[in-house]
């Protein structure tokens, strides 16, 4: 990418912050945006962002791969990989070569070696000293984020930070956990929400959540109350060609 | 955050640390102008069953409630929403005759329940009381609520344990019993059986209770479709 169209890309990453400011948005949504903004900024094949929950751990919040066995590595890595170094260290974690570099995790090197990543890099979302959570970024290529490029993670985690706990009111001490608690909350309604399309159609769970994305995204609806609608049967996203439609409750 | 003091200050926000499942319902007493508080949670077998309570009444309310089947608890878990009785001795209690009755001979002035909910998915309530009546401000309200959600995940973990045979696991990493494919799994559960989230994620745990497997091996069947419990059923 050239430098000119980079930097344009990172401050059009910053508007697309500012506008979730003054409007309602969708959390998982804005994560997602910002994730696959961050992959192709920084160069790198995929992403994961992880939050930490009500009980210390780490989950899946997004990711720009929906795909089971991406999401099953974003999970080992929250268990014993660079995720899970940078999350309790609060230090950005960069694996140049996981083949050399990650034998102290076993079971994510294999994973990910096995899924085609050579590198991968975790920087924490950080608040106040505290971390609530990483953004982990793998390459198919072998090679360290250069100085600038982990700067500009940073900045773009930091972002997502924003995203999630909305500026206005971080300033109020609870609000933290009630941010976080409602953006995993929302996570939880989306896999709900995707089981009962998965059903209802027919389709995998990639196609679940394109399609709840797609119908929040054309009727400017937010995906939380999609999936929510979706999950709890009172709105019907267009599944007719289901064999034996249900009513709707 | 609302956080009980003797907890770690250096933990990330939202982490239980310490004696963690113990006392979930310290912190209810400790952050609300409560007297007590009661946590119960859907078992394995789909029956209610209290995992804690900050005094003899909180839990005495609770089981009164369980055997009349009747209250502001029932409500709430019904409702998936909030159930406020400012006042016990008001004569505007119709809706639970039973439950009114029985409450009016303890001393209780109000009680409160609080849906705990992951999604659309009600997996238990938690009951306050205070010995005398009033309702709860807004910023209470909105603490509860707060409280609430904070047990959640842990309540759920505790729930889900008890009818895994796994033991339970002391990484960082995501809880199994609550990935993702659980919750998928639940979403099609509800589907192939046209029953509540609520009903499907119980259905879930039940089956794996009853074939001596985890909830997430059960899952995962579910997500291949590899188990098809309308199939199953027949």
């Amino acid at each position: 990418m050239s430098e000119a169209s980079r930097e344009s890309r990172i401050s059009a990453a910053f508007v697309k912050l500012a506008d979730t400011l003054i409007a309602d948005y969708d959390v998982v949504d804005l994560l997602d945006t910002l994730l696959v903004e961050c992959t192709q900024i920084l160069d790198t094949e995929a992403g994961g962002l992880m939050l930490v929950d009500a009980v210390g751990h780490l989950q899946v919040i997004a990711s720009t791969s929906e795909r089971a066995d991406f999401v099953e590595l974003m999970q080992l890595n929250a268990g014993a990989g660079p995720c899970i170094e940078c999350f309790t260290t609060g230090k950005s974690v960069s694996i140049a070569d996981i083949d050399e570099f990650g034998t102290q995790w076993p079971e994510f090197r294999t994973a990910a070696l096995q899924k085609g990543f050579h590198s991968v890099h975790a920087t924490p979302m950080r608040l106040r000293g505290e971390i609530l959570g990483t953004m982990n970024l793998f390459s198919t290529r072998v090679g360290e984020l250069n100085p600038r490029d982990a700067a500009v993670a940073q900045a773009l985690a930091d972002v997502a930070t924003i995203g999630i706990l909305q500026e206005r009111s971080i300033r109020e001490t609870g609000i933290v956990a009630e941010q976080l608690q409602r953006a995993l909350d929302s996570r939880v309604l989306i896999e709900q929400a995707k089981g009962v399309l998965s059903q209802i159609a027919s389709i995998d769970m990639d196609e679940s959540f394109a399609m709840l994305r797609n119908y929040a995204r054309t009727r400017n609806l937010s995906l939380r109350a999609v999936a929510e609608g979706v999950a709890n049967r009172s709105l019907d996203i267009g599944t007719t060609h289901s064999a034996v439609p249900k009513p709707l409750v | 955050m609302n956080r009980p003091p003797d907890s770690d200050a250096d933990a990330p926000p939202g982490l239980n640390t310490g004696g963690a499942d113990a006392d979930l319902c310290s912190r209810f007493v400790e952050f609300l102008p409560i007297t007590g508080a009661s946590i119960s949670v859907f078992d394995e077998t789909g029956n209610q069953s209290t995992i804690c309570a900050s005094d003899e009444m909180a839990a005495r309310l609770e089981e009164m409630q369980f055997e009349l089947g009747e209250g502001p608890h029932w409500e709430a878990l019904h409702t998936g929403r909030p159930v406020m009785v400012p006042d016990l001795h008001s004569e505007s209690l119709s809706s639970w005759p039973m439950f009114s009755e029985a409450v009016r001979h303890t001393g209780v002035g109000a009680v409160f329940a609080f849906p705990l909910t992951l999604g659309v998915v009600t997996i238990g309530v938690v009951d306050l009381y205070c010995s005398s009546p009033g309702n709860l401000s807004a910023s209470a309200l909105a603490t509860a609520v707060n409280l609430a959600g904070s047990v959640t995940l842990p309540a759920a973990r505790m729930a889900i344990r008890s009818a895994d045979r796994e033991d339970a696991s002391t990484t960082v990493g995501t809880a199994p019993e609550l990935r993702r494919d659980v919750h998928q799994a639940t979403g099609m559960i509800l589907v192939q059986m046209n029953v509540s989230a609520t009903e499907a994620f119980l259905l879930l745990r039940a089956h794996a209770f009853s074939s001596g497997r985890t909830v997430q091996e059960i899952a995962q069947d579910v997500v291949a479709r590899r188990l098809d419990f309308s199939v199953a059923a027949e």
